[in-house]
């Protein structure tokens, strides 16, 4: 065995014996070199150590033998296994030191699977990585992204909504900082598709207004397609492009309109999707432009029901300007059905009655409704509360809110944030 | 020669019964009933000039009338670039009307010729004059002596306004400011500066102009209580005109209103009967019943400029009365005059569209249920097209009711005041959890500095380019799986 791997192997001893996590990271920073060099040894070096006392250790060496350049194929056919081990029995406390390492070998596994077509194996090793790695439950990792790929992948869409469905709070060291925001991006693109293929367009048209509102200097293609498909599930949802919050930087005005002009038009015009089909198919979107067609004539027949009693279906063909009172028949039908609108058809006339939504909000499901929500409420709301408290116990906030009242711009804008939700 | 007093020129006093011509006869675009001439007295300068210019331009049986009285007008002034297009203009008109017709009636040895002796003359004495006010305007500045100077100025933007120089008369006007050493100087500056960027347009710049005369302090104090009337009066119609035109109608109404007629001579810019009309139609699109009646209806001031115009006033007492299909009429049957008018007519269309949205809604408001063959007959429409009118007015929420197209039957909508709170309740509990949340993760997101850069300067996985543009391509390949 060369003797720097040795010196490596004996170090990891002292520093994890002694708990000294902190040197040890930064000493595997060091020494990643080594251990690319030495490919051919690094399975030696595992025999040798522990997984629960060097996790941190074996965690290096695995991520230096998957990664080299050179690695044979031999080494790849047990990576499965190996990260599987790992994942399974490594100290969550110790790993928590090399947080990116961590990912990174999770990132490995996740493009060695897509590799290998395999999706669907990473989706409940991944789960348990980010369970092992996160400190609470609404905490964000680069690894989210990687499961949510992988779920789309296996076309699995329910494990991944465990996770999408807590709303974050916090996101992961290796997430920010001079990373770049790749993972994050991506982890709200992915989870945006995922809702829109469960058909749940609220809550994806929230996770693409998230890519889309991330502070931008350049743009960036991820951030594109979002704001494609978020243009697409808003007129879904709402038949109309909603704008996006004040706080959208400067590039998404700037760059992203103009690139989207195809699908900025559809919101005006039905004969754009014909138009414009090219774009659509090349950019894989024409499901979901299907789906907004569809979906413009249903918002049509709804805004009927606010202004008529009855009407012939005839009438209904024309006004929503489908072929005819055949077409709309299916369409009243189905919305019937769907429980989006409240109507009877007579058909010996050839009539629509538009009735009120039956909804009196008087039993007591509707109540345990309202009360679920105001729990909800109430919830974000304390958070919020405490989210203010810290920012007022930040000795650098309160050095500058005592101090000179000029400077204190920057350190209350967030607490201002917090305040305006108050009010709202 | 010609001398323009700067705010008072002397001129006829308003007639009357300007627009009296406006017979209950059916005429189509190209044939008002305008009498150009009565029209044209009522204004002096370049309203004038303006205004005629604009009947040419939109009503060819006018064209030559109207063209020939702006020549022989503006031969008056300096303004030789002015004649110039107006012959221009006039040879076109002449070469498509073709003569035989129109001309021959009128007598074509009274079409003017291109003068060019008049033009070359005016050029010299224009420039002449130009250097005379300035040299008198340099002497007055080296003796500094402020009233002087500010005449001066004045004289200078006077005389550019004659040559039809707007620009430099605006900034010779606006020059005049620094030189003003009491608040009638101020007010006589603005109203300089008002009148001009009417000419051009400039509406900011009026209302700016307009509220800066108004809080000049001693405005109140202005010797005189009748020129104090008429400068006020000024100011509320030029407000009046560029809220107008900004499509403001109901600040507009309520400058309008608050004309004063003894005070109403305003010809550079507008006449009585323009104030009764603009006044009118805004004030009807706008306001609700009871504004109506208390500040159109009985306003005693007003009722006086609703005189003059006669129609118009029957109009307004028609639709208070409820008879909206003959107040609707009526309207019809002015449109084509006030087409004519260059400041009225592009907000002719949607004037006319709020006036009858608000009669649709003020005939349903009192009833339950409305049968919509008497409404279609009660505002000359069939009953498919009145069914789309409201059909757009329900939808925009201005009437609360339902149609019953089976029998052709309006239903106001019987709202659940309870049913509504709890789905509004709803629907702002979710609104708030998701900006909360979407708060929540944004703080997140500044605290860890996550934000789209170049990655080229860190040792990154991509160097070089944008995050996620070399990803963006694998994510193509499989977009399409959830649909």
């Amino acid at each position: 065995m060369a003797s720097p791997l040795e010196q490596f192997v004996n170090n990891v001893r002292i520093s994890s014996a002694s708990g000294n996590f902190r040197e040890l990271y930064e000493m595997i920073g060091k020494s990643e070199e080594v251990l690319q060099r030495n490919t051919v040894h690094l399975n030696t070096v595992l025999e040798t150590l522990d997984i629960q006392q060097h996790s941190l250790g074996i965690l290096a060496v695995l991520l230096a033998k998957f990664s080299s350049p050179q690695g044979n194929d031999v080494d790849r056919s047990t990576m499965y296994q190996q990260i599987h081990d790992f994942i399974t029995n490594c100290n969550g406390e110790q790993v928590r030191f090399g947080p990116d390492l961590y990912a990174d070998l999770c990132h490995l596994l996740t493009d060695y699977l897509i590799e290998q077509k395999q999706p669907i194996r990473g989706i409940e090793i991944l789960k348990k990585a980010i369970r092992k790695i996160q400190l609470f439950d609404s905490q964000l990792t680069s690894i989210h992204a990687d499961l949510c790929q992988l779920c789309l992948l296996s076309k699995c869409m329910k494990p991944a909504l465990e996770f999408l469905d807590t709303d974050v709070t916090g996101i992961g060291s290796e997430l920010g900082g001079v990373n770049d925001s790749k993972h994050f991006l991506l982890y709200y693109y992915y989870g945006g598709m995922i809702y829109t293929a469960l058909k749940n367009y609220d809550r994806a048209l929230y996770f693409f207004e998230v890519v889309v509102t991330v502070p931008s200097m350049v743009v960036s293609h991820i951030m594109l397609e979002a704001y494609k498909k978020y243009i697409l599930v808003s007129l879904i949802l709402h038949g109309k492009i909603l704008p996006t919050p004040k706080y959208t930087s400067q590039v998404v005005f700037r760059f992203l309109k103009p690139l989207s002009l195809a699908y900025l038009e559809l919101a005006t015009s039905q004969h754009a999707a014909l138009k414009h089909r090219e774009v659509f198919v090349r950019d894989k979107n024409m499901g979901l432009v299907n789906q907004v067609l569809s979906s413009m004539y249903k918002k049509n027949i709804q805004r009927l029901t606010k202004t008529f009693l009855t009407l012939s279906l005839s009438d209904v063909a024309s006004r929503v300007q489908l072929s005819g009172p055949a077409q709309a028949e299916s369409y009243v039908l189905n919305m019937i059905e769907e429980g989006e609108i409240y109507a009877m058809i007579n058909q010996k006339d050839g009539m629509v009655v538009f009735l009120d939504s039956p909804e009196k909000y008087a039993s007591p499901e509707t109540l345990s409704i309202l009360e679920q929500q105001m729990a909800a409420c109430t919830k974000l709301h304390q958070y919020i509360q405490e989210m203010d408290e810290q920012i007022q116990m930040n000795p650098q906030y309160v050095k500058k809110a005592v101090g000179s009242h000029d400077e204190d711009m920057p350190a209350t804008s967030q607490k201002s944030i917090a305040i305006s939700t108050y009010s709202m | 020669m010609f001398e323009m007093n700067t705010a008072e020129p002397m001129q006829v006093d308003v007639p009357l019964e300007d627009n009296e011509n406006n017979e209950t006869e059916c005429y189509v675009v190209d044939n008002p009933t305008l009498d150009l001439e009565t029209y044209a007295a009522s204004y002096t300068g370049f309203a004038k000039l303006y205004r005629l210019m604009f009947v040419a331009d939109h009503c060819p049986s006018l064209r030559l009338e109207a063209l020939k009285m702006a020549i022989s007008y503006v031969m008056t002034t300096y303004n030789v670039s002015l004649y110039q297009t107006l012959h221009k203009k006039l040879a076109e008109a002449v070469a498509t009307v073709g003569l035989p017709d129109v001309a021959v009636q009128m007598g074509s040895q009274d079409i003017p010729v291109l003068d060019s002796m008049w033009v070359e003359s005016k050029t010299k004495k224009a420039a002449i004059k130009l250097e005379k006010l300035d040299t008198d305007l340099k002497n007055y500045k080296t003796n500094s002596i402020k009233e002087s100077i500010r005449r001066g100025h004045d004289d200078l933007g006077d005389h550019y306004l004659d040559c039809g120089d707007l620009t430099s008369a605006l900034k010779c006007y606006s020059r005049a400011r620094d030189y003003c050493t009491s608040g009638k100087h101020i007010i006589m500056m603005c109203l300089n500066v008002v009148k001009v960027s009417v000419y051009l347009q400039n509406w900011a710049h009026v209302l700016n102009y307009v509220s800066k005369a108004e809080g000049t302090p001693d405005f109140n104090e202005v010797p005189g209580k009748d020129s104090n009337q008429s400068i006020l009066t000024r100011l509320k119609c030029a407000a009046g005109l560029a809220e107008l035109a900004t499509k403001k109608y109901k600040s507009a109404a309520k400058h309008f209103l608050a004309a004063s007629i003894d005070h109403c001579d305003y010809p550079e810019l507008l006449s009585s009967n323009n104030v009764a009309v603009y006044g009118g139609l805004c004030a009807l699109a706008t306001f609700d019943r009871s504004e109506l009646q208390k500040q159109v209806i009985v306003s005693s001031s007003f009722k006086l400029f609703l005189e003059l115009e006669p129609q118009l006033r029957d109009i307004i007492f028609k639709f208070y009365e409820s008879k909206y299909a003959s107040c609707l009429r009526l309207l019809d049957e002015i449109r084509d005059n006030l087409l004519l008018d260059m400041y009225l007519a592009p907000h002719l269309n949607s004037l006319y569209m709020q006036i009858r949205n608000r009669a649709l809604i003020q005939y349903f408001s009192p009833y339950l249920s409305a049968d919509m063959h008497l409404m279609a007959a009660a505002f000359n429409r069939t009953v498919n097209a009145l069914e789309d009118e409201l059909m757009q007015l329900i939808l925009d929420g201005q009437i609360q009711a339902r149609i019953d197209s089976h029998n052709k039957i309006l239903y106001a909508k019987d709202v659940d005041q309870r049913s509504t709170t709890f789905e509004r309740s709803l629907a702002m509990g979710k609104e708030y959890q998701r900006r909360t949340s979407m708060l929540i993760l944004r703080a997140a997101l500044l605290k860890n500095h996550i934000h789209v850069k170049i990655v080229g300067r860190e040792p990154g996985p991509q160097s070089g380019e944008a995050p996620g543009s070399s990803t963006s391509l694998a994510i193509r390949s499989y977009e399409t799986v959830p649909l």
